[in-house]
């Protein structure tokens, strides 16, 4: 709590805040380099003369579950895939700012992005499987990032099978096409997939918006078997959802970081009049 | 004879006059779909009808050469129509001109090798092109593409093989050709050796991609549109290149479609006729003993000697030989695909379908 952009600002102060970011930064770098694993400093963003994203400045902790909620159309996703680098090709996009991982701006020259896409692994609203069999999903990113021999493609696929709990019902179809499994298991596949690349980040966007109350708890409980290997930042519309797995939580509000603290506190004592509307209307 | 009407049928009832009571039966049909299931089946049946009919018609007229050459009309590679003026003589109560002998090999060959090299070039070529309009060039750009791409689909093969016999073919003999030939390793003599004149297999198969892959090009085109954009952007988040994604997801999305598409500019390859005629060099009865040189294909043959045929029976009867072999070629190759296109989705991918 205490490193995080003061949200009591956001209002008119929000810039002159972080007025000489470089300065605060620098000190907090040498604190807190191991805790923070991604940083934005004064990030505006947008398509053409829409400005999705304006000055946010946000220290995502290392090893925790960060929840980002807001109404729809806030700039979740948005934020959510600058951290990967999806926007940088949608037409009109710019941005302003920048986003530091690991202390280093993923926009760096010298950043490769393939790599950065590795390093910082992403799972959609609805479950995309590729068109391959089931134990070539989840080796596909081993595959391109040469991550593991060929004879070990096996071992890998059924670690991170293993991993999300889809072995035992999958370990006879390894060869079968996975647009046969149900929805959960292939969004437990995708899950299986992201994490075989063995990301140090996984972005997750309303992760189980398309599945049925048993598939979601799977992927929660899975969530948090994750830390603190990986950083783990999942949008989210069910404010159930972001209390039960969220340690730190975000809340975007057409398109400003509004407030952003421990979950508890966002939830129960929220500092803002706007957070409180909004996760008082929807969770009270 | 009222009996046969049942009594659940109210427009049928007794008293009416038998043309209502008929209308009233139809109707009914109608209305419960029959008519409709029969017109269905009709449907159905008339390609197959029709395909029958055709490979009769000319298993039929082939009957004769098949008798007088037997599998000799395979193997052999010598055609001679005979001669034209002498008496017909009769030899195992065959009726033909003294002279005459069919060996289709090169034809066979021919059309097999020109389409092979059409492929060869054109699916490459056709599937980067519609990559290309679809992920990589901006909209407008892409639009001007696709409608050139259509354009060169409508353009009448005969100016195609105007355009090869005259442009491409010098350009072949006196460049392409010499620069191949003087490369190729020598355990590759069938790209060494005689450039030709511009007149033969090389330019053949260059003029055929030309023709099918505007073909191929645009349905693989509108199939790659279709890709659902989620699992291409899976691929990237994942960490691959556009080049990896399209080969590993976009591409396998629509793979049986493409096997698809590649199989109709197939059919048409194997079938073109007039362009294939004015740049083949039309070799009767010679195998080209490399990449240029003057060869013939099934339905140049066809095509260049008809006149000739005409006056003979026999003849005549070899050209549908020639034509059911041509035939029996596009079918099976339209069989492979379907297997082709079975293994793929018998791995239950979603074959163009999306999810
Ligand atoms: N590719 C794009 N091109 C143009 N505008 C976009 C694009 N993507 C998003 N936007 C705009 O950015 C704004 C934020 O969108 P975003 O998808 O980030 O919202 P969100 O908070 O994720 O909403 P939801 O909860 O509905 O998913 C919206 O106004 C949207 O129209
Ligand atoms: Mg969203």
């Amino acid at each position: 709590m205490s490193t995080r952009a003061d949200p009591a600002d956001s209002g008119d102060a929000q810039g002159k805040t972080f007025a000489p970011p470089a300065a605060p930064a620098a000190n907090a770098t040498s604190a807190d380099a191991d805790s923070i694993a991604l940083r934005t400093v004064n990030l505006t963003l947008g398509f053409g003369q829409h400005t999705v994203l304006s000055e946010i400045n946000v220290e995502v902790r290392r090893g925790a579950v960060t929840a980002i909620i807001g109404p729809t159309g806030s700039g979740k996703s948005t934020l959510l895939r600058t951290f990967n680098r999806m926007n940088d090709k949608v037409t009109g996009y710019r941005h302003a700012g920048d986003v530091l991982l690991g202390g280093r701006s993923i926009w760096h020259p010298g950043e490769d992005l393939m790599s950065l896409r590795r390093r910082v692994g992403m799972l959609f609203q609805r479950p995309n499987p590729f068109p391959m069999s089931i134990s070539e999903n989840v080796t596909a990113g081993v595959r391109v990032h040469k991550m593991a021999p060929r004879n070990a493609l096996s071992t890998v696929a059924e670690e991170y099978l293993t991993a999300v709990g889809l072995w035992h019902a999958v370990k006879d179809r390894l060869k079968d096409s996975p647009f046969r499994l149900s929805g959960g298991q292939q969004q437990l596949l995708c899950l299986a997939r992201a994490l075989a690349v063995r990301p140090d980040v996984l972005l997750l966007d309303e992760p189980t918006s398309s599945l049925d109350p048993n598939a979601t708890e799977a992927i929660e409980k899975l969530v948090r078997t994750l830390l603190p290997e990986i950083t783990v930042l999942v949008v989210t519309h069910n404010m159930a959802q972001a209390t039960r797995i969220a340690d730190w939580t975000i809340f975007l509000n057409r398109g400003r970081l509004v407030e952003f603290g421990e979950t508890k506190q966002v939830f129960e004592h929220p500092t803002e009049q706007e957070t409180a509307g909004y996760v008082g209307g929807r969770f009270g | 004879m009222a009996a046969t009407a049942p009594a659940a049928q109210p427009a049928g009832g007794a008293g009416t006059p038998p043309l209502r009571r008929l209308a009233g039966m139809l109707r009914a049909r109608i209305r419960n779909g029959d008519l409709l299931r029969w017109l269905g089946r009709g449907g159905a049946v008339v390609p197959l009808l029709m395909l029958v009919l055709v490979l009769a018609l000319l298993i039929d007229k082939a009957i004769p050469a098949m008798r007088f050459s037997g599998l000799g009309f395979i193997t052999g590679s010598k055609w001679n129509f005979g001669s034209q003026y002498g008496t017909p003589v009769k030899s195992d109560g065959l009726l033909h001109l003294p002279g005459e002998e069919f060996g289709a090999l090169p034809e066979v060959l021919g059309t097999l090798a020109t389409s092979a090299i059409a492929l060869i070039i054109a699916v490459p070529v056709s599937i980067g092109a519609a990559l290309a309009i679809v992920e990589l060039l901006p909209r407008r750009l892409a639009n001007v593409v696709g409608a050139f791409l259509e354009l060169l689909a409508g353009v009448p093969s005969v100016l195609v093989g105007l355009w090869g016999a005259l442009t491409f073919g010098p350009i072949i003999a006196h460049d392409v050709a010499p620069l191949i030939a003087n490369n190729a390793p020598s355990w590759l003599p069938f790209l060494r050796g005689d450039t030709g004149n511009g007149q033969g297999l090389l330019t053949s198969g260059l003029v055929l991609a030309v023709m099918i892959i505007p073909i191929i090009a645009s349905t693989a085109r509108d199939l790659i549109r279709g890709v659902p954009l989620l699992p291409r952007e899976g691929a990237i988040a994942l960490g691959m290149s556009d080049a990896e994604c399209a080969r590993r997801v976009t591409l396998p999305w629509v793979g049986a479609g493409i096997v698809g598409a590649v199989v109709l500019g197939l059919g048409r390859a194997l079938g073109e006729t007039i362009a294939v005629a004015m740049t083949c060099g039309v070799a009767l009865g010679v195998l080209p003993t490399n990449l240029y040189a003057a060869m013939i294909t099934i339905a140049a043959n066809i095509v260049q000697n008809l006149d000739t045929a005409i006056t003979d029976k026999m003849d005549i009867s070899a050209f549908a030989y020639l034509a059911l072999i041509l035939m029996v070629i596009t079918l099976a190759s339209n069989v492979v695909a379907r297997l082709l296109v079975q293994r793929v989705s018998g791995s239950g991918l979603p074959v163009g379908r999306g999810l």
